[in-house]
């Protein structure tokens, strides 16, 4: 093989590979960019910082464990908008961009100004056609205000196809149950303070000069026992209760309904109790525990009422009374233990560390493919330790975020899906600059940031179309840090050491393919042990983890194996690398062989650790149906890459020959 | 494994010898490998359509019919007909590959100080597949529930429908006739039968068993396969569902008859699990009972479930914990144990597992009950020793395979 023709390989092998990676790109950025013009809501002026970072650290309790407000804001904006920042177009036409906190802040604190927010994302325009809401795109994002006039068509409409069975359900219709579901947890937050805005109205007695009189919620409480006294004492005499008590409970039940669900934001006085009050349930306490002092209760509802009130002034005493709410409720939790985490798990957010790994993963792979392609030289050095530099900042950044989460969680690394992504991740990342180390041959090195990117992109989009806290408790089978820290970290890095054995391949296919490697025998048997090392490592971890997941399996379940689709799948990589190994012993594969089969190792990965989760079937089951064709394209692009890698042996083989004869 | 040294290749092998290398090596090794991977995907993807169940007992019947299976799954049919796929059964390829490793991984491999991993390795294997076959053929599974402040010596089994025979004396029943599951699970279609009591007045012959049916009036209901009808009631088999039902759920049934010692056979009559009363028969003053349910198993002590707690995690419908605290009383001396996820009771052969409870959604006050799955294994704790082995055997291997990689690795020339 020539220089030059290896020259020619090696930009079109570089020309590829960008544009792959702007496909993806592309892709990721369609998904998440508001579409449609931007919104523009008249009066918008944006937080405070100083505000929002008070707001951030305010605990509330959600998906059984206690969180700062700023992730239950990240969770819920990410599950009803699609993505984790908003753009709108201020009063002065300015563009301004809304994060998680500030758009809970706005919902909670400015109702009239959240309702005009294109809060609701919508894939499919035809679901609110369907309930006569004037539509844009077929994919947009629409407000309160768009689909409050049509909310009981929604409603009538979902709970119609709730009772088709959710397997047969079409995807408009499981679109249209999600809208509902998100339609009516925004309107829990949007009139969670409704109380604190509007008060209790006190109708005036018919006496002359009366005027009808507004009270807060709070003082009205105060007269609640006196209240029910009084009720009492009619009900023994057989009266009826009197038109304003009657009244009075009324709305005390009105308001108090309206904040009863959304945020458990009151950490209760006893220390026993381990459900957190929301707004509603304080309010409710007079009259549903009237044996019980509602000192607490009155005391966190006006101090919650002084808040909102505050809202309408100016931000500077807004903040004041924000942080006196924050501190009070911080020093609960604190008193019982549960205040621990809050400040690192708002700080984990707002870093973004993830966002920033592939910030610096995203240059790696730039700088790595002109590595790649400039070959040797000064520019090549340069370029590596560019390539090097960027991608142990990620790799470290990537660990400090997982260090981060174990510390919040309270348990290992690994526990969900989600996690596994990116434990894999930095795993991946790790060992490729490890085989680098080791090898100095600037291929682990180049596919180090490259696989970065891939795998923390699918961890946000994974993220994405999920919408769900995984930092939330494990249930009862998963909670054992030990099982946790042994079967599944070391299957997880059996996955990671899989895929980077198929990748490797991948680069060698690639490499001898395009000639990119100038037919160096050095570099290729380089590869090859280094292919050949991580099966082994692959085969260590997968049988190491699979046995060990039976022996958990054999303390909770009763059985060492059976026959669950993910374990059977951990099976599966264990079986074919050890088919691998024992083909490669007995000279039945040789070196493209090897490959081949290495590369065909990410489809039986991907099998056991994505596939099997869509059977919906067994223990594992994840339940979820999402992101089933792109296994299918990647099961795809693995026969592109085997058909490519055949047609490459193939010539190479004719070329040969033809030497030979020559 | 090693290849055979050249010169003992070179050199006419006799036909022991060459069944022993075919038995012994990479090739077989290879091939058994990848078919034993084929038919795990098989029946992972074919067990969403037809259930656990009834697919393992398809692809590990230790029938010799067996030896060959056909998948059947969604992506094997073309127009609604399957293309057929041979392949060799699970069990027998586990068997096959428990000779190549015992012939090829422990006695045919070279030996030396950089092959002991590797023979550490097989050898590990090998206790784990036997392991598995003891699992196979003589673990016993059944499960136990117990309402709080009340006690149980007798566990269910999960699977095994048997035919019970009694006398009833004083309205109890006096000594129990047990035909047990494996001696009528095969009575299938027209095959039948006669199970001998001498001491009982009769005999009894079983036939037509179906795993999963029930009993349907035939004023109801025409019989689909032109079954029996016995008394009015005919077996028929449960419809299958979209999403096949566990195993646990099934009920058997069969027809069965009377075989009086001298005298004429009975009408058949309806045996099945699914029944709520046994078939009573009378012989003179004597009253006797004939019953099919699920096989009951006596524990060698008695458990009473003290107290059962369900901690959720707060604000959640998730389980954070599920909690029994049990007495265990054997010979007059009691025992206290707590059995909860991941934490299981052993004793005596025994495990017991927090398996369910309920009632679910129970109000404060209210009694619980817990449900113990109970497992009978010899090889319980056979992965973890094997586990133990591999890992140390792999680990020497690799380690020395890294330490090789590392010396002899190629970090001369730094570019791609």
């Amino acid at each position: 093989m020539s220089n030059s023709s290896s020259k020619i390989g090696r930009w079109i092998a570089a020309g590829l590979a960008i544009a792959v990676l702007l496909a993806v790109f592309y892709n990721v950025a369609v998904d998440n960019m508001p579409k449609g013009e931007v919104r523009q809501v008249e009066g918008y002026t944006p937080w405070d910082k100083e505000t929002l970072k008070v707001a951030e650290t305010i605990p509330i309790q959600n998906g059984g464990r206690i969180k700062p407000l700023s992730t239950y804001a990240g969770f819920t904006m990410l599950g009803m908008h699609g993505a984790r920042s908003m753009e709108i177009s201020g009063s002065d036409g300015k563009s301004v961009k809304i994060k998680p906190t500030e758009w809970l802040m706005d919902t909670l604190f400015r109702p009239q100004l959240a309702a005009k927010q294109p809060t609701f994302r919508v894939d499919n325009s035809s679901i609110l056609e369907a309930i006569g809401v004037k539509t844009r795109g077929k994919r947009d994002r629409y407000s309160y205000a768009d689909i409050e006039p049509a909310r009981d068509k929604l409603n009538k409409l979902a709970a119609t196809y709730k009772a088709i069975e959710k397997d047969k359900r079409d995807p408009a219709q499981q679109q249209t149950i999600a809208l509902a579901a998100n339609l009516s947890e925004y309107e829990s937050l949007l009139w969670y303070f409704s109380f604190a805005r509007s008060g209790v109205l006190l109708v005036a007695s018919e006496e002359k000069g009366a005027v009808d009189k507004r009270a807060e919620i709070s003082d009205v409480m105060v007269t609640v026992p006196e209240i029910l006294k009084q009720v009492a004492a009619q009900e023994a005499r057989g009266e009826k209760m009197g038109a304003f008590q009657q009244g009075l409970l009324q709305q005390i039940f009105d308001v108090a309904n309206y904040a009863y669900n959304g945020l458990f934001i009151l950490p209760p006085a006893d220390a026993n109790q381990d459900i957190w009050l929301s707004a509603g349930v304080s309010i409710m306490k007079p009259i549903t525990d009237p044996k019980k002092d509602p000192t607490l209760a009155i005391e966190d509802v006006k101090s919650l009422e002084t808040v909102v009130r505050s809202a309408y002034g100016n931000e500077a005493s807004f903040r004041t009374n924000l942080i006196s709410l924050r501190d009070n409720l911080a020093k609960r939790a604190e008193a019982r233990g549960e205040y621990r985490h809050i400040k690192m798990e708002a700080s984990f957010y707002r870093m973004d560390w993830f966002l920033n790994a592939l910030a610096c993963f995203i240059f790696g792979t730039l700088t790595a493919l002109a590595m790649w392609t400039v070959g040797k030289g000064t520019a090549g050095r340069i370029l590596a330790w560019c390539t090097f530099a960027s991608t142990a900042t990620g790799l470290g950044l990537c660990i400090i975020a997982i260090v981060q989460r174990c510390i919040i969680m309270q348990r290992p690394p690994v526990g969900n899906l989600y996690d596994t992504i990116i434990f894999i991740a930095a795993t991946v990342v790790l060992i490729s600059l490890l085989i680098e180390w080791m090898t100095r041959r600037r291929f682990a090195l180049g596919i180090a940031p490259i696989l970065g990117t891939l795998l923390i992109i699918l961890s946000r989009r994974f993220e994405l179309g999920d919408a769900k806290d995984y930092m939330d408790p494990l249930i009862a089978v998963l909670d054992s840090n030990y099982w946790l820290t042994t079967h599944v970290l070391t299957i997880t890095l059996g996955y990671a050491a899989g895929l980077l054995s198929a990748f490797l391949a991948f680069i060698y296919l690639l490499m001898r393919g395009l000639g990119l490697d100038n037919g160096d025998r050095d570099i290729r048997r380089s590869l090859t042990r280094a292919v050949y090392g991580m099966i082994c490592f692959t085969l260590f971890l997968a049988l190491v983890g699979t046995v060990l997941g039976g022996i958990w399996a054999n303390d909770s379940w009763g059985r060492f194996w059976g026959w669950d689709p993910k374990e059977n799948g951990a099976l599966l990589i264990v079986l074919w690398t050890l088919a691998i190994l024992h083909g490669r012993l007995g000279g039945y594969i040789k070196e493209w062989g090897l490959h081949f089969a290495a590369v065909f190792t990410a489809a039986v990965v991907t099998f056991s650790w994505w596939h099997v989760n869509f059977l919906n079937t067994g223990l594992h089951n994840y339940g979820f149906t999402a992101g089933k064709t792109t296994i299918w394209m990647f099961y795809g692009l693995i026969v592109l890459i085997l058909c490519f890698g055949l047609i490459a042996k193939t010539v190479e083989g004719r070329n040969k020959n033809r030497a030979v004869l020559e | 494994m090693e290849p055979a040294d050249k010169s003992l290749a070179k050199a006419p092998r006799s036909l022991p010898g060459k069944v022993f290398d075919l038995l012994s090596g990479f090739g077989l090794a290879t091939i058994t490998l990848i078919l034993l991977g084929l038919l795990t995907l098989f029946a992972t993807l074919e067990q969403v359509e037809h259930g656990l169940y009834p697919t393992i007992n398809k692809y590990f019947s230790t029938d010799w019919k067996s030896i060959i299976i056909l998948p059947d799954f969604e992506f094997l049919r073309i127009n609604d007909k399957l293309v057929p796929i041979p392949v060799p059964g699970g069990y027998w390829l586990c068997a096959i590959l428990l000779v190549n490793l015992i012939l090829g991984g422990m006695i045919r491999i070279r030996k030396g100080w950089q092959h002991y991993g590797n023979l550490i390795s097989h050898f590990g294997i090998i206790f784990l597949l036997v392991g598995a076959g003891v699992t196979f053929h003589y673990s016993e599974r059944g499960n136990m529930a117990i309402n709080e402040g009340e006690s149980s010596n007798v566990a269910v089994d999960y699977l095994e429908y048997v035919v019970e025979v009694a006398e009833i004396k004083a309205g109890k029943p006096d000594k129990i006739h047990v035909i047990r599951g494996k001696d009528i699970a095969n009575l299938e279609g027209e095959k039948r039968r006669k199970f001998r009591f001498p001491e009982l007045p009769f005999d009894l012959e079983l036939t037509a068993y179906m795993n999963d049916c029930v009993p349907v009036s035939s004023t109801e209901r025409a019989p689909d396969q032109n079954q029996y009808i016995a008394d009015g009631y005919f077996l028929m088999e449960k419809p299958k569902l979209a999403k096949a039902e566990p195993a646990e759920s099934y009920t058997a049934g069969c027809y069965a008859r009377i075989l009086p010692h001298g005298g004429a056979k009975s009408a058949p009559f309806i045996l099945a699990g699914a029944s709520f009363q046994p078939f009573t028969y009378r012989v003179g003053e004597r009253v006797f009972t004939v019953d099919m349910h699920k096989r009951l198993w006596v524990m060698p002590f008695t458990v009473k479930l003290d107290e059962f707690t369900a901690a959720f995690h707060p604000g959640t419908t998730m389980a954070s914990k599920f909690v029994s605290k049990v007495t265990r009383s054997e010979n007059g001396g009691d025992a206290k144990a707590t059995i909860q996820m991941n934490e299981p009771m052993r004793y005596e052969g025994l495990t017991f597992f927090q398996a369910s409870y309920g009632p679910i959604g129970a109000g404060p006050g209210q009694k619980m009950f817990s449900i113990f799955e109970i497992v009978k294994n010899p090889a319980d704790q056979w992965p973890k020793y094997s586990l133990i082995i591999v890992a140390i055997g792999m680990a020497v291997t690799f380690l020395i395979k890294l330490g090789s990689f590392i010396v002899g690795g190629s970090h001369k020339k730094s570019h791609v």
